[in-house]
Parts: structure tokens; sequence; C-alpha cells
């Protein structure tokens, strides 16, 4: 009997999701809509979203200004250095019993943060992407990425907005083939001694980075969706901190110092302190070249078993003061016009979560004559994406890590 | 009866005042010393015992961040004192003194995170010294993998705070000068056959230190608990203990909060014990045979030793000088890659785009210090006149208000957040203006209550003699006569709320951003250009201000008379 309760509730929420998603249901839902722009008007969004990258902020900026001028709505971006801290916001909030007009109207959230939001049910708790009508143009039923956050169930609470993938770059003048696996990337520290590093962890680029060695060294890779669970996995990540071990005292300045976030890789690559840097963003070292902060010999690689691959979210905090606008905003930012924007490497260089068998042929056409930058891959170099471990392997890593490296010197 | 009366009512109008600033400081220590015992009733946490201090000292790396803690901040504060001293003593009998105060002021006035920014441009392995001797000299095609800025043991950290603390001692110790018949003690020492350096540090100093020992408490403090400039100067495997306060208070956990409160009361207790092991030292160095050991070292003449220690102290002035001025080439260059010791092109876009982006906050940043210092004077005015009215010697219940600047920022404010979060506090504005307050104040007294309370009674008995009340001889006698201490007043006020970080980080809770703390976010993802630009303008508004200050001085002096 209790078994089939909650597969009950599944059925019903797929039958559910399935109708709204279908376009020619859309009557009900339109005037809905409405209503939502009428009592969104005038109201102010507070955006807590990660605010360390320029051509982000001015994205969003964007983004805001349109959404005052069609919809009457202004948005505050709130420059967040690491989202955990808007998590423990929510949470001192949550504990305090505040429970509405909270702080934080919507978040740019992913993984671990999603996960733990979810957990602590500091997420408004409704399947409320599919409210939305630009959610037509995403394929939730042939993607399901769109509906899994690092493994974990998003229950529509999170609205896909971007797609990330790990990626290096180098500087083709000097580097003629870089590493591209653990093995060779540690061959290649090991004799260009102070020419690697990586963001210290916790950072979001840095921990992921130690993720992918992982993936990469692991016995079973299957392991790594379940939860983690001490005495059955504790010794699975043997051959990370091995890799680690030897690693440490050649990476830059001896493995005594780490940059801050991916960024400051950027400079550090550009003036030849290091060989390599990393980002999430594709297009991240096309930016870096047009802005002129790297030389446009720069190229990008991916290691030759792919690397880590995830979508990163829109979400409403269960206590957000103006739940309504907050939708609006969200809708506006998976329309094709603001996902195009956001794809063009002129602006972010951040790839479309749209279908493009959803779109109108106009917009298609559109989507397809984009520029690439110079330095960003093609979508077949960039094929073979690796998921993420459960969140939970997140902050044994991240322990681990810090107690071994990160607090010794 | 009546005199009476209105007497009660000033003392009770005065006690009000004090509490504006002895409540929030009341609260902010609560708000993180009940939590470090796991007492937080408003998430019903209801525990009390020691386990917190458990998890605190279990932390990894624990250890390293007390002695970094503790090692700056002492050594940075020795040292700044060390160089006022020296540096006064070489220029106390030269014209320069005259216009020390000019060439300090925009050193004074700039943020501590300029400074940092400053020394990162200069000292980093791809800085400018580097490329200065690269690849010529030093063979470097590339830069070096050398683990300086920040480095092992804090010495940048030290470096940094040097550069900044310096010139407050200096500030301050010349106020002190003044009120000392310094000349003639010095003359007195000469004819006992004493070098100069002895002269001074056996015989004038002592003076000196009696007028500025508060001080001197104020600047260990923050030193040791300083959060901006450890963000970039501190070593971060582990950083110094402030930052971890500041990590672990970020982390998303239910304990941390406890965790992170636990160890702001530690390190109020470390800021405790470094001033009373300063007042330790200050009782040897009293003692008779240290005296006598101290004078039969210092009495030979020692002018290389002091020559020496001058040329630092003016090497130091020039790095401050040429890290500031390295912030304004990188704000408008493009393309500038090591070992190229200039920019390869130059573009006024950066510039254009930063300031389109940035105006909300220049203006916030502007706006907020301008209501804080406003509200700092008339509080200052009141607090003065209604002193005065009763005649009541409460000069000893002034230190109140340098309260704030004891406990180190990054407790106090982890604590009052507590306490906004659970009060449901919805005005993040008003909250930070009054936290502001807080630091601002003091600063604003010391240099404005001394003034009022200077003024000769004679102007104001020919006032009242005029038949003019007490409002009017406030605002039509007194405020002209100090009106050049108001202005600076109001200026330093200004400068030290635009170069706070923590209290708008924390208070602001993100909603309010100001320029000091967008310094420090782009000063970690490392778009130099971006952070260049940030700290042109944090030199610019400052020194305009100051600026400003001079013309309307001049301006008054002249419509006076």
């Amino acid at each position: 009997m209790i078994m089939i309760k909650p597969n009950k509730y599944v059925c019903l929420f797929i039958a559910i999701s399935f109708i709204f998603i279908f376009p020619s249901y859309s009557k009900a839902n339109k005037e809905n809509w409405n209503n939502i722009l009428k009592e969104a008007s005038g109201q102010t969004v507070y955006f807590h979203a990660w605010g360390g990258a320029k051509n982000i902020n001015s994205y969003i900026n964007w983004a805001a200004e349109t959404v005052k001028k069609t919809y009457n709505i202004t948005v505050k971006h709130v420059k967040v250095s690491d989202t955990s801290n808007v998590v423990s916001r929510i949470l001192s909030e949550k504990n305090a019993k505040k429970n509405n007009n909270g702080a934080v109207d919507l978040v740019w959230i992913n993984g671990e943060n999603f996960s733990s939001m979810k957990k602590n049910n500091l997420l408004l708790n409704e399947n409320w992407i599919i409210q939305l009508p630009n959610s037509k143009f995403l394929d939730f039923k042939n993607n399901p990425s769109l509906l899994n956050d690092f493994g974990v169930s998003t229950g529509g609470m999170e609205m896909p907005w971007g797609v990330s993938q790990l990626n290096f770059y180098y500087d083709s003048k000097y580097i003629k083939a870089p590493p591209k696996s653990a093995l060779k990337l540690k061959k290649y520290i090991l004799t260009n001694k102070g020419r690697f590093t990586f963001p210290q962890p916790p950072d979001f680029v840095g921990t992921s980075f130690l993720k992918q060695i992982l993936i990469e060294l692991i016995a079973d890779k299957n392991v790594l969706k379940l939860k983690y669970d001490q005495s059955h996995h504790e010794k699975m990540l043997k051959p990370l901190f091995d890799w680690l071990d030897e690693v440490t005292p050649h990476l830059w300045r001896n493995g005594k110092n780490y940059p801050s976030n991916y960024l400051a890789l950027t400079e550090l690559v550009a003036d030849r302190e290091i060989d390599i840097g990393m980002a999430f963003n594709i297009a991240h070292a096309s930016n870096a070249i047009s802005e002129g902060k790297l030389s446009n010999t720069v190229k990008s690689y991916i290691h030759k078993g792919g690397t880590l691959a995830n979508v990163h979210f829109l979400s409403i905090p269960y206590n957000s003061s103006n739940i309504t606008s907050a939708k609006v905003f969200i809708n506006f930012l998976i329309s094709p016009e603001a996902q195009i924007k956001k794809q063009n490497k002129n602006f972010w260089g951040d790839p479309s979560v749209l279908s493009s068998r959803k779109l109108t042929p106009e917009w298609k056409e559109k989507f397809l004559n984009l520029p690439r930058g110079s330095a960003t891959l093609s979508n077949e170099e960039l094929d073979l994406k690796l998921e993420e471990p459960h969140p939970s392997w997140v902050k044994v890593i991240e322990d681990k890590w810090i107690k071994k490296y990160g607090s010794n010197n | 009866m009546e005199v009476n009366l209105c007497r009660q009512f000033t003392k009770a109008l005065l006690i009000l005042l004090a509490l504006v600033i002895i409540i929030p400081i009341f609260f902010g220590f609560l708000g993180f010393f009940l939590p470090s015992f796991g007492y937080f009733p408003a998430i019903g946490r209801y525990d009390f015992d020691l386990s917190y201090f458990n998890s605190s000292f279990d932390l990894p790396g624990i250890s390293k961040s007390f002695k970094l803690s503790v090692f700056t901040g002492l050594f940075s504060t020795i040292l700044a004192l060390f160089f006022s001293q020296v540096i006064l003593l070489k220029l106390f009998q030269t014209n320069i003194y005259n216009y020390i105060r000019l060439i300090i002021a925009p050193l004074l006035a700039l943020p501590h995170i300029t400074m940092a920014v400053g020394l990162i441009f200069l000292f980093s392995p791809s800085g400018l010294i580097f490329r200065l001797i690269s690849p010529w000299l030093t063979g470097f095609d590339r830069p070096p993998n050398l683990f300086i800025i920040p480095d092992e043991y804090g010495i940048f950290l030290i470096l940094g705070l040097l550069l900044k603390e310096t010139p407050f001692f200096l500030l301050l110790s010349m106020s002190a000068l003044e009120q000392l018949p310094a000349r003639k003690v010095f003359n007195v020492g000469r004819t006992l056959q004493h070098s100069s350096f002895s002269n001074w540090f056996l015989l004038i100093f002592p003076l000196i230190y009696k007028k500025i020992r508060l001080v001197i408490f104020i600047v260990i403090a923050f030193a040791a608990s300083v959060i901006d400039m450890s963000l970039l100067l501190a070593p971060s495997t582990p950083s110094t203990l402030a930052i971890r306060i500041f990590q672990i208070f970020q982390t998303s956990e239910v304990n941390s909060i406890f965790i992170a409160s636990n160890l702001a009361l530690v390190q109020f207790c470390i800021i405790i014990a470094l001033i009373l092991l300063w007042i330790f030292l200050e009782k040897i160095i009293k003692q008779n045979f240290f005296y006598i050991f101290l004078i039969k070292i210092l009495t030979r003449k020692k002018s290389l030793f002091v020559d020496s220690l001058f040329i630092i102290a003016m090497v130091l002035f020039l790095l401050s000088m040429m890290g500031v001025a390295s912030s304004f080439l990188w704000s408008i260059s493009e393309n500038w890659h090591f070992p190229n010791f200039f920019p390869s092109s130059f573009s006024l876009n950066n510039i254009l785009i930063f300031l389109y982006q940035h105006q909300s906050t220049v203006l916030t940043s502007v706006c907020i210090s301008i209501l804080v210092s406003f509200l700092s004077i008339i509080l200052i005015l009141i607090w003065v006149e209604l002193t005065e009215t009763i005649n009541f010697k409460i000069l000893y219940f002034e230190w109140v208000l340098f309260v704030p600047l004891f406990i180190p920022q990054i407790s106090f404010l982890i604590g009052l957040q507590s306490f906004l979060v659970t009060l449901n506090f919805q005005s993040f504005l008003l909250a930070l203006i009054v936290v502001e307050l807080l630091y601002v104040l003091p600063y604003c007294f010391i240099i404005l209550a001394p003034a009022l309370r200077e003024i000769k009674k004679e102007f104001i008995k020919v006032g009242s003699s005029l038949g003019k009340n007490r409002f009017e001889r406030l605002v039509f006698i007194k405020i002209p006569l100090v009106s050049s201490s108001l202005l600076t007043s109001f200026g330093i006020g200004m400068i030290v709320s635009l170069s706070l970080y923590a209290p708008v980080y924390f208070i602001g809770a993100g909603r309010i951003n100001t320029l000091t703390v967008e310094a420090v976010n782009l000063a970690l993802s490392g778009s130099r250009q971006d952070l260049g630009l940030a700290t042109v303008f944090q030199v610019i508004i400052p020194i305009l201000i100051l600026l400003i200050i001079a013309y309307l001085n001049k301006k008054l002096t002249k419509w006076r008379f």
C-alpha cells in the first residue's frame, strides 16, 4: 500500500506536466498568465546571481532593462560571490521563521546548492516551470538533463537557463599538444613545474576540476551516481588524492596558494604565469580574446574521455517577496530573444537551453547563423559530456581537499 | 527647582543619546556571544555548553590562522609606530615638517583595499617590479613561480597595514607634539649629549605615547582582525582568523553560524589578550634596568641607523604612491602582458563602460557617506552641548564612543546580523546607516569635540549678553568658530564611511553595494583593468572631498573676516 502512493503521485505529475507542456492546451493558461503579468507590473525582483564576470553582469543588466520596458518590472541584480551564501541567508531566514518577504526573490543556482535548498525545503514548492508560456520551447521530454540537476530531480522547482561544460584553454603559440587526460595532465605538471593551478576549492570550478579528475581515475564510474556512503565509498576517493599528492608540490606557487576563482586564471594565463586555464562557460576563452585579455592564439580543448557538463537553473525561494514578477522575469530569460543574445559570443556565449525542433523556422535560422568565437569548440567537439556525480560527493571532496591541502601550509 | 528639572532632562537626553550607541553594541556582542555557546532561541536552540569551542579548535589549520592574525596585528602596529617616530624625528626641525600634513592627507584618505591593490600591482610575479627588471636582468620571459603576494607568513599583509597605519600614527603624533614643549625638551636632551635618536625616544616619545595610547589599542584591534586587506594579501591555505570566520559564516550549514560565532568570541579574546600583552610590554620598558639598557644602546651616535630607517620609510611612501599610480595605468590599459613595462595600447572605453555600469554604486557610496557623516556631526554637536549644559564630568563616559573600534568588525557584525534577521528587520539601508555611524562617529568626534570645547568662554558670554539663546549661540557663534574643524571632521567621516567593507557586506546584504565592496569583488576575480578603475574612483572621490573641504575652508575664512 505504502509503495503505491508515491507512484500514483508520480503518474499524476507526469500526466499533468504533459497536459501543460502540450502547446494546444493553453487557453486557460493564457488567461492565467495575463493575470500574472498584471499582478507583476510595478514589482521589484531581487535577483541573487553570481556577479564575478563582467559580460554576464552586462547581460543581466540588459535583461533587466528590457523587462522594465516591456513589463514594468524592476530587476535588481544582487551580485553574489558564492551562491552558498544565498542558501545560508535563506536558511537563516527560515530558521528565524521569516516565511515571507525574504531578501531573495530569485536565485541562479545548480548542483549542491540546489540539492541543499531542496533538502531544507527552501524552494517554492510547486511545479511552476510549466506555467511559464515560454517553457514550450524547451524539450523536457527528450532531454532529461533539463529536469535533473546533478542527478537530483528538479521537481519543476527550477527553470533551466543555460548549459555549461568544463573546458580548458591554452596559448597555441607556446604549447603544441595540451594534455588531454588526467594522466597526461599529471605528467605535464611534473615536467612543467609551477605552470598549472586550479581555483581554490570550495570554489565551484575548482571543485568541479577535482570531480573531473575523480571521474577519470575512479574504477567504477557508476558509484558516483549513488549517494556518498563513507563506509563503502571512502576508498574510491584514493586515486584522486594520490594524483593530488603527486602533483600538488609542483603546482603554481608550489600548491601553497590558489587563485580565488576561474576568472583569476585568465589573467594568469594572459601573463603566462600558468599554461592552462579552465572555465565552465564554453565561450570564456573567446570572450577573453575579444576583450583583449588573452592573445588570439589561445585555443580551447576538452579531455579525450569528455568533461563534466551540467545545466544551470533559475529558482524561486519559498519566501520570495515577489513570486509573480520573478516568474515573469524567468519567462523572459528563456524566451528565444533572450536566449539568442545569451548564446551570442559578443555578450555571454552561454549555449541556449531551447530545443531547435520547438522553435519557429525564423528563430531556428537565427540560432544557426550565430557566429562562434575563434577559441570556442564546436558542438561535435563538445559531444563527450560526463555526468555530474551525486551532490553528496561534493562536500566530501571539498572537506578532504581543504584538510589535506587547504590548511596545512 | 526649574533649573534642576532642566538638568535632569538634559541628563536623560544625554543617556538616551549614549543608548543609541550602546544598544547596537550590546546586541552585536550578545549576537555572537550567546550562539558561541549554542544558545540561539530564534532558531530553537537552547543549549548552553562549550562544545562549539571543540568544533572551532578542531578546524583544520586553525592554529596557523590564530598565529597569522596575532603576528600580523602586532608587528604591523609596532612597525608603523616605530616608522612614524623615525619620520617625525627626521623632519621635526626641518621646513618639510609644515608640509607633512599635506603630503600624508591623500595616503590617509585611501581605503585599505586600495593600498592592497597597489601592492599587488607592484609586487606580484607579473607585477611592475618584475616587469621592470625582466627579461634583461632576470632572464624571465614569463613571470617566475614565486610564492609572493600573498606570501606564506603574511609579510605583505603587514606591509599593507604598515603603509596605512604609519601616516595615521604620524598625524596623531604631530597633533600630540603640538601640545607639548617639544623643542624645549629636545634642546635639553641635546645639552645632555643625547643623540637625536635617543633624545627622541627617551624624552619626547614617552610624552607623545601617553596621548596616542588609546589609538594604538584601536589599531592593534583593527590590524589583528582586518578583513578586506586579508582577502587580498594574506595567504589562503589557511588564511587569517578573520577570513576563516568570514568563510565559515557563509557556508550553508545549520551549525556554521554557531562555529562562526564561537570563533568570533575567540577572536575577541585574542584581541583583549594582545592589548594586555601590549600593556605588559609597556611595564617592562618602564622598568629602570631596561631604561638604562636602552640609554646605553641609544646614546651612541648612530645616525647611519636612523638614516637608513628613514630611507626605508621614504621607499615605503614611494611604493604606496607607485601602487596607486599603476592602478591608474591599468584602468586605461589594453593588452598589457608580461614582461611589457607599459601597456601596448590605451583605451578610455573601459572607463566609460565602468561608469555606466557602476553609476548607481558610486552614487550610493557617496550619498551614504554624506548622510552618515552629517548625522555624526549633528550627534556630536548635541552631545557636546548637552555635556556642557550640565557641566557633567562624564568625559570618562566618552570612551563608550570608541568601543565599536575595539570589537573585531567581523565578530560584531555577525552578532548584529543574527539579531537583525531574528527581528525580521526590513530596512537594510537604515540598519547600514546606524552601523556605519558607529564606525564613523569616533573619528569625527576626535576632530570636532576638542575644537568645540576649546572655544573661549568669552565669545559665548558676549553672545549671551546680546540676548542670544543656546541654539542661536551654537549656530551663529560656535559653528562659525569651529567651521574648519567641522568641515575636516565631515570630510574624514565621509572618507571613513567610503572605505568600510565589512559593514556594507554584512548589513547591506548585497542589496546595498558600495565601491569598496565592488573593488574587493573585482580584485578576487582578477580583472586588472576593472580593478584599476575601481581603485581610481576610490582614490579620486576621497581626494575630491579633501579638495572641496580645503576650498570651502578658504572661502569661509574669507567670508568671516
